[in-house]
């Protein structure tokens, strides 16, 4: 149905959806990857399983044609890359938070040495450097919701979808940087090389509900 | 002893292959009636950001002289040639044909494939010259030079920058709304045009097509300029069409270039498994002028690295020509000498090296006639088709050099 596309599909939270919306678009995806990296589908489409942060940068050189990926990638990895639709999935926001008893959120002013723990440091240095904030960027690589429990860092910078683990935490949201969906994403070039498959599917995934 | 980040060193048989695309291409660029220019490697700042505006100026290499003088490394020709065009050809009668083949330098943050801190251009400046047929001339020339290479399935999509200017004018939207629609458009980034509620808009950045597409559009133009730009397309497809390009050549209304000296036509050509474009060009009326010579230009340029890279990949590269040698001459110059004023290519041997040793030199590189020297007496010996391969560096599958 799609013409012998290469689409690459990130792994973890936003795998089901993305596979039920290509489902519903007439694409054969399976509903387990397992430990597979890329599949062939009835139809002629491939597959690729990646990191989710991996998504652009196999599409921005073309060994994808298109992908789909979060918005909170795309800034994070800023890469030339089409954004065709938000497919609306996957919804969750970016946003520097802290503790609450330092209440920042209700305008107490930050520490003169400011750090800033992320996995984001890309986005947050652009956002900090914005407002010229002077920041020192820890970057980290998992929980950071504990940097500010142990005096690592005044902010962070993190996804926050439901809440939940900021309150176990007794961490609130400062700011928010921005709000994030899945999205559709094509290689500029590959969209002019594979324009009728291309836009067929984005018709398909357009229209099929979420 | 490391490189700077994002050059390179091209070893004797990539430099090789390098060599023959640009000699390809002076050859398209020959046939084509344009003589090729050179211009320094390092000019003026100012002039650069006169040519290239504030936004492409942040890619320079810049530096200043001993006399504090704001220097920069070209990011690009088109600039340095419209510069010695209104100075020192300004006398010149239009329309002026030029060429270059150079190196060019762009302080990319991320250095990567296909766009690397020093990369070479290839291309052509038509000046002097304003409507269709310079703008065709510029298109086919270009589907002409990726044939010549080697890549006669390279496609070319089309567009005229005044397009987008008339449609977003015929929906109303001006100023900085023009202006952020426009990038966006330039993106194809269909999730931040639906913002602006017209959904004219989505539908005009994913229009792609021909004759029929510019049907379409015509009914989205408010400006007599954008009009007359779709005609011209017309013309330019049909012409297209006569040459048997109808499937190589399509326009995509989004097609915009980076450089904000474009006025009107612009074009880019790709093939279908690289993801970047190849070459691109257009229509750049307003650059002239900024160097106070009022003259209408149009050109294109091609990246030699990504040429390389296409042809690379399709394995085209892989038959590498070797330095052909004609002849090993061991102990005497005079031999020597004669050989190359013959026209042969001479590998000179040391006068220490046996008879064997020498054949076995002649093998290695394939070398058809050794002549050797001794006390006066001239032996020739004649060397079979080589037996033994000379083991070669692996080419690297990527262009960055970190």
């Amino acid at each position: 149905m799609s013409d012998g596309l290469t689409i690459a599909l990130p792994k973890g939270s936003l795998y089901r959806d993305a596979a039920a919306r290509l489902r519903a678009a007439g694409i054969d995806v399976p509903t387990d990857v397992g430990r597979k990296l890329t599949v062939r589908t009835g139809d002629g489409t491939t597959l690729l399983f990646l990191r989710a942060a991996d998504v652009p940068a196999y599409v921005e050189f073309g060994s994808a044609d298109c992908g789909i990926v979060g918005k909170d990638v795309l800034w994070e990895t800023d890469r030339n890359v089409a954004e065709l639709a938000d497919l609306g999935f996957g919804y969750c926001r970016l946003v520097v938070a802290a503790r609450r008893i330092d209440r920042y959120h209700e305008g107490a002013p930050y520490p003169t040495f400011l750090r800033v723990a992320t996995k984001f440091t890309r986005s947050a240095e652009t956002w900090f450097a914005d407002r010229d904030l002077p920041v020192e960027l820890i970057s980290l690589h998992g929980s950071v919701e504990l940097s500010p429990l142990v005096g690592l860092a005044d902010l962070i910078v993190d996804l926050v979808a439901t809440g939940t683990t900021m309150r176990a935490h007794d961490l609130v949201v400062v700011e928010e940087i921005g709000e994030s969906t899945a999205r559709f994403v094509v290689n500029p070039v590959r969209f002019r090389a594979k324009y009728e498959a291309i836009t067929a599917l984005l018709e398909r995934l357009a229209t099929v509900p979420a | 002893m490391r490189l700077p980040v994002g050059m390179r060193d091209w070893l004797p048989h990539e430099l090789a292959r390098k060599r023959e695309i640009e000699q390809q291409m002076r050859a398209v660029f020959g046939r084509w009636a344009y003589e090729e220019v050179q211009t320094p490697t390092i000019e003026r700042f100012d002039v650069l950001q006169r040519g290239l505006g504030a936004e492409t100026a942040e890619l320079l290499f810049q530096f200043n002289d001993r006399r504090s003088t704001p220097l920069a490394m070209r990011p690009e020709m088109t600039t340095p040639v419209a510069r010695l065009v209104s100075t020192r050809m300004r006398e010149a009668p239009l329309p002026l044909r030029l060429a270059y083949v150079a190196p060019v330098f762009r302080y990319y943050e991320q250095p990567q494939e296909g766009r690397m801190r020093e990369l070479t251009q290839a291309g052509a400046e038509l000046i002097g010259a304003a409507g269709v047929d310079a703008d065709a001339e510029t298109l086919f020339m270009a589907i002409e030079a990726l044939d010549e290479i080697g890549l006669q399935d390279a496609r070319f999509d089309v567009n005229d920058a005044r397009v987008v200017d008339g449609v977003l004018a015929g929906l109303g939207l001006g100023g900085d709304a023009a202006l952020e629609a426009k990038q966006h458009i330039k993106t194809r980034n269909l999730v931040a045009l639906r913002a602006y509620g017209r959904p004219a808009l989505l539908e005009f950045a994913l229009r792609r097509g021909g004759h029929e597409a510019i049907a379409t559009v015509r009914e989205l133009c408010a400006t007599p300029e954008s009009l007359a730009a779709l005609d011209a397309l017309d013309a330019l497809l049909q012409r297209a069409d006569s040459l048997g390009y109808r499937r190589r050549v399509a326009i995509d209304f989004a097609l915009l270039r980076d450089l904000d000296y474009y006025t009107g036509f612009v074009f880019e050509g790709y093939v279908e498994e690289i993801g970047m474009s190849l070459c691109g060009g257009g229509r750049y009326d307003s650059l002239l002028p900024r160097f106070g010579y009022a003259a209408a230009a149009v050109g294109w340029t091609a990246g030699v690295e990504r040429l390389l890279i296409a042809l690379e990949r399709r394995g085209k590269h892989v038959r590498r020509r070797r330095h052909r040698i004609d002849v090993l001459v061991a102990g005497s110059d005079v031999v020597a000498a004669r050989e190359r004023a013959a026209g042969n290519v001479v590998r000179y041997a040391g006068s220490e090296l046996g008879e064997e040793a020498l054949i076995h030199e002649a093998r290695v590189h394939g070398i058809p006639r050794v002549v050797i020297a001794t006390n006066g007496a001239v032996r020739e010996v004649r060397v079979g088709p080589r037996v033994d391969e000379l083991p070669m560096p692996r080419t690297p599958s990527n262009w960055d050099a970190r």
